[in-house]
């Protein structure tokens, strides 16, 4: 008789911390209704392909975060990375580019982006630094080179690289295929034996160690796999935005994280997973447009992002406390 | 899969203390080999050479007859030693499943883990201890949701998942059942008929003559011995473990404690470990606790000191207590020297002189007086004969065994009743520790009760006036006069009732 409640405890923590996504998912529900009652034409196709496309960028920014987290880490030089890599594609590109200069330029970028990921990385794992000072001072770093790289927004974009965004294919926003990429991608990853090293490495890096997990390995990786991600960011970026600009990354680090913590993934890692974050990312998003038909000023908007965090990282210790003063 | 391993002449030092002198054994296909000694005899530092968790300074593995050096335990394991460890390679939220497979998961042609079939062999693995282990206990369960014997069953059943040619077993029966411990033992015998080789440490006498074949004795680093099980007694065993039955006091004993009035008694002491110990302890006694290492000796002083719950009656001076923070404990007279002086006994970047007066500020008033302060602190700097530069250089600049007299200052101040030492010494050079031993004698002169858990016996049988040992939680024995002897200490600690090699 006892032990069938037992069962459902141990089965409801497990629904609890893998499929951390049901609070998101109720969140989102929230968001879109307020959302929609603001904005009478938010269901129209091309106002959610609009809106796709504004999401898109921070969608694989906080997919990258999301990874690192997991890992039992952080990266705080995302939105740096991102400015570098806007910048460099913009600047290798030049005016009138051809076919072939595009791509390199592209391909320039995503090789930033891994090389910054890869300095990350180093430093973390190998070095043994502190995630959050490591990758706070690394971003001053990067985005001081993006400066160098250009100092102000500018530069031209062939419009067939926006077209190729605003594009559809077989019927759908090319956003969205994107969109579905990233998590084809992410569910075939956490199903192979790096999935399985990467929640470990952030749950019990200890345990992972002495069980024959290739830790430091592991780490390096993350950090490269969020650079990657934050160089498709500024692809992205480029292409919506239709021009570089040295500065557009910085607000999106906060961002990312909140993101990733709305998706119901724990910052102390090993818990969590990239569709949530990317539901995050609507939320969020849904929210900042909120508080901007709200007709307030923009650093309320900073201020939510901030609160969320705040209370992401002091709400399970608060409950723990309340639980320990009830008890 | 015939297999041998033989441990050579290992020696492994670390800076001045030396861990192993002499460490042999060997062990081969189809046999199950103990390996027991006193605290600090060297089990653990030659299970992790073997292992390749540690590098011996000097010796050699033979593997197979062949020289071997493993540099990681992964190199190690793919050698087929592998090690149960206590817990400490779980992953709290992953599945048991997950646990057990992580790191050599089946893998399909496309990269991808073969999830139905970990589940089905975890399932698998899961029967060997069926009936002995909860209905939750599943391949599907949260490691972190797991009981701790049922996490120790994970440990074990991830080890014999990768088919291991040579299992070590440290202490690993420590958080089982009897029931849980029978299954396992019949599990060590079904492998060892296919060829297994078991090296088994443990602290139960009882177990160790139940499983093993042969046993190989540890004394301070040596090997001295070894021997079938069935051809030597329990009393031969502890004398074997015994290097002489000669004690050296290093203080006398206070006889005047023996009829004073009772300080301090515990009843029905219960804590995660501590399974309902009683004790008292006299004014100006100093009562020793014995036993393995973590037999719950630091738990009994971390719960009189305030700073772990638990359930049972403590009378302090005639009066009903039961602290909840240090602070509490601190202001009824109670002082603590924890054994990690790095983390908790000290703050290190501050001056000697802040650090001997922490717990006293409130002494000196709210703007704080700090020339009185200054003079105490030099009268106490005096007392413990500190070598030190100034009362303001840092407390990091001292040697291991000033900083350790420092923790203990800090509290000759306040003129405790009652001081609770965690393995003070260690660490600590011979001098200091004479020191320190002579200032614990004062202490107790001075109508201190003590008491001291020490992982050395010599301390406890050349500073205590009385000795509790503790075995798996409870009182196994108490030591006093004729019967504060190194063969009752050691037999005790191994759990026998009456060891005594005379």
């Amino acid at each position: 008789m006892i032990r069938i409640p037992i069962a459902n405890t141990i089965q409801l923590q497990r629904i609890a911390l893998r499929q951390s996504y049901l609070f998101a998912l109720l969140l989102l529900i929230i968001a879109v209704a307020v959302n929609a009652a603001l904005q009478p034409d938010f269901f129209r196709p091309g106002v959610l392909s609009d809106n796709l496309q504004s999401f898109l960028p921070l969608m694989l920014l906080a997919a990258g975060q999301t990874i690192v987290i997991i890992g039992g880490g952080v990266d705080l030089s995302v939105g740096a990375i991102v400015s570098l890599v806007d910048v460099v594609v913009v600047r290798a590109m030049g005016n009138s580019p051809s076919a072939s200069q595009v791509l390199l330029a592209i391909a320039l970028g995503l090789a930033s982006g891994v090389l910054a990921g890869v300095v990350n990385g180093i430093c973390v794992a190998y070095l043994r630094f502190q995630p959050i000072v490591t990758t706070f001072a690394s971003s001053f770093v990067f985005s001081g080179t993006a400066l160098l790289v250009m100092s102000s927004p500018g530069g031209n974009v062939p419009p067939s690289l926006v077209d190729a965004y605003q594009a559809n294919l077989l019927g759908l926003p090319v956003v969205l295929w994107v969109i579905a990429a990233v998590l084809v991608l992410w569910n075939f990853l956490r199903s192979t034996r790096y999935g399985r090293y990467l929640y470990a490495v952030g749950g019990q890096s200890m345990s992972a160690y002495v069980t024959g997990v290739p830790v430091s390995l592991v780490r390096l990786s993350t950090y490269m796999l969020s650079g990657l991600m934050a160089a498709l960011t500024a692809v992205a970026l480029v292409m919506s935005t239709n021009t570089g600009d040295p500065l557009i990354g910085a607000p999106m680090t906060l961002e990312s994280i909140v993101a990733v913590v709305l998706g119901g993934t724990r910052l102390r890692g090993g818990q969590g997973g990239v569709a949530g974050s990317l539901i995050g990312v609507i939320i969020l998003s849904l929210i900042l447009n909120i508080i901007s038909f709200a007709n307030v000023p923009t650093w309320w908007q900073t201020l939510v992002n901030a609160l969320i965090v705040l209370l992401a990282l002091t709400g399970p210790g608060i409950v723990a406390l309340v639980r320990r003063k009830l008890s | 899969m015939e297999i041998s391993l033989a441990a050579q002449h290992l020696v492994k030092r670390y800076d001045a203390v030396v861990a192993l002198l002499d460490g042999n054994l060997d062990v081969q296909s189809g046999e199950v080999l103990a390996l027991v000694g006193a605290n600090g005899s060297g089990k653990s530092t030659l299970s992790k050479i073997i292992t390749g968790v540690v590098a011996p300074d000097e010796g050699q593995l033979l593997l197979d007859g062949q020289k071997v050096r493993f540099s990681s335990p992964q190199a190690a394991r793919k050698n087929g030693i592998v090690e149960v460890y206590q817990e400490l390679s779980l992953v709290p939220d992953m599945t048991v499943a997950e646990n057990i497979w992580l790191a050599h998961e089946p893998l399909a042609w496309s990269k991808i883990v073969r999830n139905r079939e970990i589940r089905a062999r975890t399932g698998d693995l899961l029967d060997l201890f069926a009936g002995t282990t909860q209905p939750s206990l599943r391949p599907d369960a949260l490691v972190s949701t797991l009981p701790p014997d049922e996490k120790q069953i994970v440990e074990i059943l991830k080890v014999l998942s990768l088919q291991p040619k040579i299992m070590i077993l440290d202490e690993a029966t420590a958080s089982l059942d009897s029931r849980q411990v029978n299954r396992l033992f019949e599990l060590i015998e079904q492998r060892k008929a296919q060829g297994m080789a078991v090296v088994f440490i443990s602290h139960r006498m009882e177990e160790i003559f139940r499983v093993a074949d042969r046993v190989t004795v540890l004394r301070s680093g040596n090997t001295v011995g070894t021997a079938p099980l069935d051809q030597i007694s329990q009393q031969e065993l502890v004398s074997m473990m015994i290097e002489t039955e000669v004690v050296s006091r290093y203080i006398k004993q206070h006889e005047e404690a023996k009829s004073s009035p009772v300080r301090l008694s515990i009843e029905q002491m219960r804590t995660p470990v501590l399974r309902g110990v009683s004790l008292s302890l006299r004014e100006g006694e100093l009562l020793g606790l014995g036993g393995l290492r973590g037999q719950g000796q630091t738990d009994i002083l971390l719960a009189l000191f305030g700073a772990m719950p638990f359930e049972g009656k403590v009378t302090l001076s005639g009066r009903s207590v039961h602290f909840t923070h240090p602070r509490q404990a601190i202001r009824e007279g109670i002082a603590f020297v924890p054994g990690d002086r790095g983390s908790e006994g000290l703050l290190p970047v501050r001056s000697i002189l802040e650090n001997l007066q922490l717990p006293s500020w409130r002494r000196y008033g709210l703007l704080l007086r700090l020339t009185k302060a200054r003079k105490d602190a030099t009268t106490i700097a005096r007392r413990l004969n500190l070598v030190m530069e100034s009362l303001n250089a840092p407390v990091t600049s001292l040697s291991g065994g000033n900083a350790q007299k420092v923790v203990l200052g800090k509290w000759l101040l306040r003129e405790p009743k009652v001081l609770l030492l965690d393995d003070p010494t260690k660490g600590v050079d011979v001098g200091t520790k004479g020191e320190f031993y002579k200032l614990l004698s004062e202490l107790r002169e001075a109508g201190t009760s003590i008491i001291l858990y020490s992982s050395e016996d010599e301390e406890l049988l050349g500073l205590c006036d009385r000795v509790i040992v503790l075995h798996d939680g409870q009182v196994q024995a108490e030591l006093a006069d004729t019967t504060l002897t190194r063969s009752e200490l050691v037999a005790a600690s191994m759990g026998t009732a009456h060891g005594g090699a005379a």
